[in-house]
């Protein structure tokens, strides 16, 4: 029975989270606490988080200031933000070498103007597929068609496709078929009934949970996965047992 | 019903825009508004400027399920000599309760006179119109503060809320400045902190939940509505009490 009121009734990571302001949009948190206490309202108990800086703007000093905000708190788990650039690499793999690199994010291709092709990009995804390091890419910012066309050619790289929406409803099956390590983050697929044929086709392992946070409000899709109704394996599947496997995680039961 | 309220969908498509995902199955809508307790979705067909044929196929689909769906009259200005005509002939023989309009598939922007005979037709029967508003240049929700107080006895809903910002503010404006404008809820754009901005600077009694069935999921759509940060007063207000009030429900 629905109510007024809304928590999350299994573990939910988050496998979108962006902190800190962007140039040009401010974010309508200041501080980890502000954040841990909106994740806290919705029952999200721990989230994968980006510096938004990093995506739009400079991946290197987006992931230097991302660690203050991971430093001695475990429900927040880094995720490093790359783009094509020999400075990125090596700023990736230092990390790595560190131990800290579980996952990548794609910057916003649109936002430099960077076609996402091979011969631009083929030397990080190469890296990425070798070394078995998962990587995130928004198809809000980056065609469709790149996407399918670069990573048709590394079939061992594991990737995560954000924010597709209603608009990419014709893209998303094909999509999930021709790229058989990808799976898709659902922040904002709502349109009607359209998670149910992706789940009979493809298997409930390909879905990922994620809010887009703070572009997006935390809630209401996390509202939406509780009332498709799954049973609670499945849902705890979805809000997280995914994102850990692909993570390499395995902190929820 | 949630909680003991009433729950209104104010904004639901009939019609078909494949690509789109936008397929209007009755069944899978009352599924959708059945697992959140969604009592009646309100629903228009905005795919055919003669007005005519659209709310044909919205009658049809009403009446297979009268208690469920409520039927809104659509017409369009780029047939204008259609429009008086066609909105006696949905609300006097199939039975509509409101109006939907549609500025981006027009050339005319909300408060141009060509509109007028749809504002004065609400106006004398005392109906709500409900428009899109958003980025769009024909549907700038600033020109319902144009048109709101020509026309008293109607109520203007702006679709949206306007979406995003800058539209977002001209629509709250509006609803500040004008009893008869309302702000409906849905958007593909689910920023956080809509809900609560739109109850805090209009109030809760101006607020409708609406979908965009089923173009969106009404779940996720009520999502917003019941993870705000407002209280359980202002969520039944938004939830059903005010569309109800509107509707004469």
């Amino acid at each position: 029975m629905t109510t007024l009121n809304f928590r999350a009734q299994v573990p939910v990571f988050d496998a979108n989270v962006g902190v800190g302001h962007r140039r040009d949009r401010v974010s309508p948190f200041e501080t980890r606490d502000q954040l841990l206490e909106e994740m806290n309202r919705h029952g999200v108990d721990r989230a994968l988080i980006y510096h938004l800086q990093g995506e739009a703007l400079s991946a290197l000093e987006g992931n230097e200031s991302l660690s203050t905000w991971v430093e001695g708190q475990s429900a927040l788990q880094p995720q490093w933000v790359a783009d094509p650039t020999p400075e990125s690499l090596a700023q990736l793999q230092q990390l790595h070498r560190a131990k800290q690199l579980t996952s990548v994010r794609l910057h916003n291709t649109e936002e430099c103007r960077l076609p996402f092709v091979d011969w631009i990009y083929g030397e990080l995804l190469e890296w990425l597929a070798a070394e078995h390091i998962p990587l995130w890419l928004s198809l809000v910012d980056t065609p469709a068609v790149e996407v399918r066309d670069t990573l048709r050619r590394l079939p061992d790289l594991v990737t995560v496709l954000l924010g597709a929406h209603y608009a990419h409803y014709a893209v998303v099956g094909p999509l999930l078929r021709q790229l058989p390590n990808a799976h898709l983050e659902l922040s904002r697929y709502e349109g009607l009934e359209k998670l149910q044929p992706l789940i009979d086709e493809f298997g409930i392992e390909r879905l990922v949970y994620g809010s887009f946070y703070p572009r997006y409000a935390m809630g209401p899709i996390l509202f939406l996965i509780h009332h498709l109704g799954l049973d609670p394996s499945a849902l705890a599947i979805l809000c997280a047992g995914n994102l850990e496997r692909i993570v390499g995680d395995r902190k929820t039961p | 019903m949630i909680a003991g309220t009433m729950v209104i969908d104010f904004h639901g498509h009939v019609g078909k825009q494949n690509c789109m995902g936008l397929i209007d199955d009755p069944n899978e809508m009352l599924r959708a508004m059945d697992a959140v307790g969604i009592d009646k979705s309100c629903v228009f067909n905005v795919f055919h400027p003669d007005g005519r044929t659209g709310n044909d196929l919205t009658a049809r689909f009403v009446e297979a399920h009268p208690d469920r769906f409520i039927g809104f009259a659509y017409v369009s200005p780029l047939m204008p000599d259609t429009m008086a005509p066609e909105l006696e002939r949905a609300f006097d023989s199939l039975g509509m309760r409101a109006i939907k309009i549609y500025p981006p598939y027009t050339p005319f922007p909300l408060d141009h006179p060509i509109w007028d005979p749809i504002y004065d037709f609400a106006h004398r029967r005392g109906l709500p119109i409900i428009s899109h508003t958003g980025i769009e240049p024909t549907a700038a929700p600033r020109f319902l503060s144009q048109v709101a107080p020509r026309f008293p006895g109607a109520s203007f809903v702006a679709g949206h809320s306007g979406n995003v910002e800058p539209p977002r503010s001209q629509a709250i404006q509006a609803a500040r400045s004008y009893p008869n404008v309302y702000l409906e809820t849905c958007s593909t754009f689910r920023s956080p902190g809509v809900v609560e901005e739109l109850v805090q600077k209009a109030g809760a009694e101006r607020v409708l939940f609406g979908s965009d069935t089923p173009l969106m999921d009404p779940r996720s759509q009520i999502g917003k509505i019941l993870t705000a940060d407002i209280g359980d007063q202002a969520k039944r207000q938004i939830l059903g009490e005010n569309a109800c009030r509107l509707l004469g429900i």
